[in-house]
């Protein structure tokens, strides 16, 4: 048997071979089988068509509480959605329809009815859902602020295009103008004020799409709370995600050492080691926002309030330092410059001394320490030698 | 001959020695803590700003330090007083030329360009070195320290560069300050030799004989000391003392009003956090639906009749076939209220508006739907039959609506 098995051993490896690769064809053939096709309505639930046949009636409402719930969709507009390009149905959302009549409405008020329904959007955004969680939206919502945005608030889903580039998951450049529009819709005063800001101006008069929106600040989704400290500490960095990129500050000729010039400073060194340190604690140093401003940010050579003006300046210092009276305490602060010739010359010479002198004397001490090194070494071989002789 | 290599000489008295520690000490912790300041982005210095508590509490430090350095200072000025006016010593720590001629040679015999080292005093060349490059560095470094603690003060007198000029200064000296002593310092009394004089006080004549040839001389020959007499020194003193009294009050003064001059700059006020309304809605909070906007009765109904037969408005009103009981007030307005005015109420879904008799008569964008008389020809009861008509009604209904509309469609 053995000899039997020794002797066919090449012809049996074949045969297993073969009979493992069949193996494993069946296997995949009966696994890839079941039904993975796009999910479909049930035979017993309407199609977009027959919601459509009411639901595109134009001024359609059913009272909920005493205040109209608006029923209308508009084809078009529903058609052009993302919704409508990916062919999500009606029912798809509405689960709960499956004919006419509907099933008795639950909410108390049209708000009510929309915080009931947008948990649905997690079905399919469950990414983006679960970020909300961690929003202040969400902390809002769970404190019992109605108001707060929900995902339908900024995304109407029966009318939403496409946002984000379908491969990249990136956000596409026409999006971006739309989203201070957005936030707007409930921060108005804000985004006003956003208007009026060098970001909010050239994005909506310009249509300059690389300006920061909201979204680039305060995140998406998971738009955290804007007056915690670590926010409020971690600001000098987020300004520098744009400020220190080269490719994109050459376009207006801005400087990319804003962050450098600033760390390096008093009120910068203060935070950067504090905000290291304790990321959670309040400070009282500046950062970007206390002399730029917030959603009013403003060129600083604005001549009505640009803090490249000293007198505009002494404003944002007496903030912490109200005592400082004169203009030129201004200059204490070097407004992003580096030292040169021309600019602040005094700490650039002063610099360029210690360049020469610290050089200079360091390397006068390590010589003369050096030759002394070797005299030893000399005279101890000397010695050395005057003991072996003896 | 034992004797003399064990005899030792006092070099320096308690209170220099007392003088060198604080120095000491003050000196490592403003580096320690200084030097954190000047790299601020090095994990190094985090940590180390980590370990003391914070940047303020490491700011407090540095200031406290530089508080006993300038009173060291201070105590060092009275002294040098005191030595050179009422015991009128030797001002053996004074440069002269021939500091420069044995460092000169010193650098020749190192490099084996003179037959012997410099003969030296008191104190050496490098020694002298280092204690005027301490005072420079104090002197710079006082002045600066002040400018950048007092800004506001500052800046009433001098532009306000001058503060981060201060400030570059302060760091590049504080660097050269700090290598120099670790080269310098270290090799020249530790390295070189460990020299226990600054802690023990004392020196052997061996090592006075090597280092301070000059000064061993000197004491041999009785002329290092200047003995005074005691009258004399009681006159001296009484002169001294006032002088040294108003010169270390206004030192302390100095002190003080460095320390205490201006608060705003290194304190600052309480951050004013500026408020902001945030919820301002342009519109009660949007709707995920349009909100309506259009005239009722625009919009056809795009179902297509499933029959083709389209009643039309002149069909002639034939006389009841059937009397019926059912009339629009008893059952079917009722009927047609629960199951189609959703959308074919005020709304009128295709122009239909089945909530009234007059309304329902009317018909709606494809003409009439209730032919009185013709149940099974009128539109409502063939879209009706046709099935899957949202608000289905039932068979039942169907044949009540039709028992109704062959009756005459009667409203009482």
């Amino acid at each position: 048997m053995r000899n039997w098995f020794m002797a066919n051993r090449s012809q049996l490896g074949l045969t297993g071979l073969v009979l493992g690769v069949f193996l494993l064809f069946v296997v995949m053939t009966l696994s890839v089988t079941p039904a993975a096709a796009a999910p479909q309505s049930q035979g017993d639930q309407p199609t977009d068509e027959t919601c459509l046949a009411c639901h595109q009636e134009a001024g359609m409402t059913a009272p909920i509480g005493g205040q109209p719930l608006p029923l209308t969709i508009d084809p078009e507009k529903f058609s052009a959605s993302v919704h409508g390009t990916e062919n999500i149905a009606c029912v798809d959302c509405h689960t709960n329809i499956t004919g006419f009549p509907h099933p008795e409405v639950t909410a108390s008020s049209p708000r009510d009815f929309s915080l009931e329904m947008y948990p649905t959007c997690q079905k399919c955004h469950t990414e983006q859902y679960e970020k909300v969680l961690d929003s202040v939206h969400q902390t809002a919502l769970a404190a019992g602020n109605t108001n707060a945005a929900v995902c339908t608030d900024c995304h109407n889903p029966h009318t939403q295009t496409r946002l984000t580039d379908k491969n990249t998951g990136e956000l596409l450049l026409g999006a971006r103008l739309a989203v201070p529009q957005t936030c707007a819709k409930c921060h108005s005063t804000i985004y006003e004020t956003y208007r009026q800001s060098v970001h909010g101006a050239a994005l909506t008069e310009e249509g300059n799409q690389y300006v920061p929106t909201c979204i680039d600040c305060h995140g998406v989704h998971n738009i955290g709370d804007p007056t915690s400290n670590s926010f409020r500490n971690s600001t000098p960095y987020l300004c520098a995600t744009c400020h220190t990129n080269e490719t994109l500050m050459k376009q207006y000729g801005i400087s990319t050492n804003v962050l450098s010039t600033y760390v390096a400073d008093f009120h910068g060194t203060t935070v950067k080691m504090f905000e290291e340190n304790y990321p959670d604690q309040p400070t009282n140093k500046p950062v970007c926002t206390d002399c730029h401003g917030v959603h009013d940010i403003m060129r600083p050579d604005n001549p009505e309030a640009g803090i490249a003006f000293k007198k505009n300046l002494l404003v944002k210092c007496q903030q912490c330092h109200p005592d400082a009276t004169t203009a030129s305490f201004t200059d204490s602060w070097m407004s992003h410059y580096e030292p040169s010739p021309q600019v602040f010359p005094l700490v650039y010479f002063v610099n360029l001394f210690y360049k020469i002198f610290i050089p200079t004397v360091l390397g006068g001490m390590i010589l003369f320490v050096l030759t002394d090194i070797y005299r030893r070494f000399v005279v101890r071989r000397a010695q050395v030698k005057g003991v072996s002789h003896e | 001959m034992s004797e003399t290599v064990t005899r030792t000489y006092e070099r320096f008295p308690l209170a220099r020695r007392i003088e060198h520690l604080i120095m000491l000490l003050s000196f490592t912790t403003l580096a320690l803590t200084g030097l954190p300041q000047k790299f601020p982005s090095s994990n190094l210095s985090i940590a180390f700003v980590y370990v003391l508590g914070g940047i303020e509490n490491l700011r407090a430090i540095h200031h406290f330090a530089a508080v006993v350095m300038m009173l060291g200072t201070a105590w060092h000025i009275l002294v040098f007083g005191y030595l050179g006016y009422v015991r009128r010593t030797r001002l053996t720590m004074l440069p002269t030329l021939q500091d420069m001629k044995d460092g000169w040679q010193a650098l020749m015999y190192n490099i084996g360009r003179a037959k012997a080292p410099p003969q030296m005093g008191r104190y050496t060349f490098e020694e002298k070195m280092e204690y005027w490059a301490f005072a420079w560095g104090a002197i710079i470094m006082g002045v600066t320290g002040f400018m950048m603690w007092n800004p506001l003060s500052t800046t009433k007198f001098l532009p306000g560069e001058v503060i981060p000029a201060a400030k570059a200064a302060h760091g590049g000296e504080a660097l050269l300050a700090v290598l120099a002593i670790i080269i310098w310092h270290m090799y020249g009394v530790h390295i070189k030799r460990f020299n226990k004089a600054m802690f023990t006080g004392k020196i052997s004549e061996e090592e006075m004989l090597h280092e301070h040839p000059l000064e061993l001389a000197d004491i041999k020959a009785g002329m290092a000391d200047r003995p005074v007499d005691s009258a004399t020194l009681r006159k001296r003193q009484r002169i001294y003392l006032p002088i040294a009294a108003v010169l270390a009050l206004f030192m302390l003064l100095g002190v003080y009003g460095f320390v205490n001059a201006e608060s705003t700059a290194l304190t600052t006020i309480e951050r004013q956090v500026p408020t902001v309304v945030v919820f301002v809605p342009q519109t009660p909070t949007p709707a995920p639906t349009q909100t309506p906007t259009l005239p009722a009765t625009e919009t056809p109904l795009p179902i297509p009749s499933p029959t083709g037969a389209q009643p039309t408005a002149d069909s002639t009103p034939s006389t009841p076939a059937v009397a019926s009981a059912l009339t629009w007030d008893n059952s079917i307005g009722a009927l047609f209220q629960a199951k189609c005015t959703a959308c074919h109420g005020a709304g009128a879904l295709g122009g239909l508006n089945l909530s009234t008799y007059a309304d329902a008569m009317k018909g709606g964008a494809s003409g009439p739907v209730i032919v009185p008389g013709d149940g099974a020809n009128s539109l409502l009861v063939t879209r009706q039959q046709a099935g899957g008509h949202p608000g289905q009604l039932t068979p039942e209904e169907i044949a009540e609506v039709i028992e109704w509309i062959d009756a005459g469609a009667l409203e009482k």
